[in-house]
């Protein structure tokens, strides 16, 4: 097991990371839905292996805003599906429950995801295109369909991520010295290899 | 709440009623496998005290590590209740397919560095379904061959058994063998293909038995685990599972763990030092032993997709 402290700083920077970020967002729910923006039900991101074809964002969308949103709606279940069809779509599906919100409703597209679990009598969905668009402008369009209101870090979390920041800063300035004090040893270790070598070569002459 | 804190080391006398359940399993199970508990290093130990005594000083030039395994010292680490903890888990594995995605759990323990190792099986009141593939070496065609194919054995037999193992098309995970065919066994000579896999059956190992079709059941549902380096990890549940099986699960893995723990003898104490629960994704979160906070989600909330 790796040092204590090492443990201890590697996970509060990942759980830091899980809460507060890009898509750290709570949906509507049931309790908070209004009739503008109706309460979330289920997530689905289809989406290809590789990057090329517009598949990237989609890709970073799940690597970095879908643990977020899991963690602060971990009510509402999310699947994702990577196909092998690179001219495939790369689509988000957006389950909500009885009606659209009105900003899905005023731009509907008529994709429809295969993969996608099938919404129940209640669910309506939403498909969104996510071809060629990087994760941030997906989390944004997101937003904005589903009113999700972002979660700010509080001034404890606030001071946590000062933390973690200067410890990346000292980190960059400790990786140099480091390297400079290993480069000088070996330096002076080929110099020495070098001046042996000469005395060598001069007793055999 | 408070039965759940008896899974730590601090509230170890404490067992109450709720956890009895997966408890009688448990124990329905145990004598069957104590019996082939590997105990090693039972028979060196007391021949290193013996020469201890004899060239006292010889021994003492030699520098020797530690004799226990370091322990760190946990009061820095922020613990977590088990459903805080699955919370993150499942924020780390969204997107997975729940079935592939697993809980794990890393149980450390106080331990020394030489001396016996824990090393058994269990059976989880919720089953984690790790299907393994069972063939069974037996008279082709009796009571037993059928009871173990009824039991779910894969291949059964004695003399097709062994073309397949020498023709290297070995498909299967465990293998078991009755003591009317050992003879069989040991003239055809698996030992060199089964050996190296440690699939070679051994009345030491315990897969060498009568009823074969009891432990066939018992392999197909269990899971067997070991302490290495003074940790025991093990997968206990798909991440579909819902607090309440986790907690099932858990309880009985520890609880099995201080049974063996109390089954070494004497001379060697081993104690839970810590229990981290981690899953195939994610990070490791060092639990309290509480259920859940007030600030972690319903419990219904963690499970499923």
């Amino acid at each position: 097991m790796p040092n204590l402290w090492k443990r201890i700083h590697k996970l509060k920077a990942k759980l830091l990371d899980v809460r507060l970020g890009t898509g750290a967002a709570t949906f509507p729910s049931a309790a908070t839905a209004t009739k503008e923006f109706p309460a979330i039900t289920r997530l689905h991101l289809t989406y290809a292996q590789k990057i090329y074809g517009g598949h990237q964002g989609a890709r970073h969308f799940w690597r970095n805003c879908l643990p977020r949103l899991k963690y602060h709606n971990p009510a509402v279940p999310m699947s994702v599906k990577q196909t092998t069809d690179q001219e495939g779509p790369a689509s988000l599906t957006i389950y909500f429950s009885e009606n659209l919100s009105k900003a899905a409703s005023s731009n509907v597209t008529d994709m429809t995801d295969q993969h996608a679990p099938a919404p129940s009598a209640t669910e309506k969905t939403a498909v969104l295109d996510l071809k060629n668009l990087p994760y941030t402008d997906i989390w944004h369009n997101v937003k904005v369909l589903t009113g999700a209101q972002e979660v700010s870090p509080t001034t404890e979390e606030q001071a946590e991520l000062k933390k973690v920041e200067q410890m990346r800063l000292k980190a960059v300035e400790d990786r140099k010295r480091v390297a400079g004090l290993r480069q000088a040893k070996k330096d002076q270790e080929k110099m020495l290899e070098q001046a042996r070598g000469e005395v060598a070569k001069l007793r055999q002459s | 709440m408070a039965s759940f804190n008896s899974l730590m080391p601090s509230g170890v006398r404490s067992m109450l009623s709720i956890c009895r359940s997966p408890l009688r399993q448990g124990s329905i199970a145990a004598p069957l496998f104590s019996s082939y508990q590997q105990v090693r290093g039972k028979v060196s130990a007391p021949q290193k005290g013996g020469k201890k005594g004899s060239k006292d000083k010889a021994v003492d030039k030699k520098k020797k590590g530690p004799r226990d395994y370091a322990q760190v010292d946990l009061s820095q680490m922020e613990q977590f209740a088990l459903c805080d903890a699955m919370r993150y888990i499942r924020a780390f594995e969204v997107g997975r397919e729940p079935t592939n995605a697993k809980y794990e759990v890393h149980i450390r323990l106080k331990s020394k560095r030489d001396g016996p190792v824990i090393r058994n099986m269990i059976r989880f009141p919720h089953s984690v379904q790790t299907e393994s593939r069972i063939c069974v070496i037996c008279p082709p065609g009796s009571r037993i061959a059928k009871e173990a194919l009824a039991a779910g054995a894969v291949l059964v037999g004695e003399q097709e058994v062994f073309d397949i193992v020498k023709n290297g098309r070995i498909e299967f995970d465990r293998c078991l063998c009755h003591p009317d065919s050992v003879d069989a066994m040991n003239k055809a000579g698996l030992g060199r293909i089964l050996g190296p896999r440690g699939l070679m059956p051994n009345a030491k190992m315990g897969t060498i038995v009568e009823d074969v079709a009891a432990r066939v059941e018992d392999l197909r549902g269990g899971t067997v685990y070991r302490e290495r380096d003074a940790v025991i990890r093990l997968a206990i549940g798909q991440l579909a599972f819902t607090p309440e099986q986790l907690r099932d699960n858990l309880r009985a893995t520890i609880d099995q763990v201080k049974k063996d723990a109390s089954a070494i003898t004497d001379k060697f104490t081993k104690e839970i030092y810590e229990v981290v629960l981690s899953s195939t994704h994610g990070p490791g979160f060092s639990l309290t032993g509480d259920f859940k906070t007030d600030k972690s989600p319903e419990s219904a909330v963690l499970c499923g997709a």
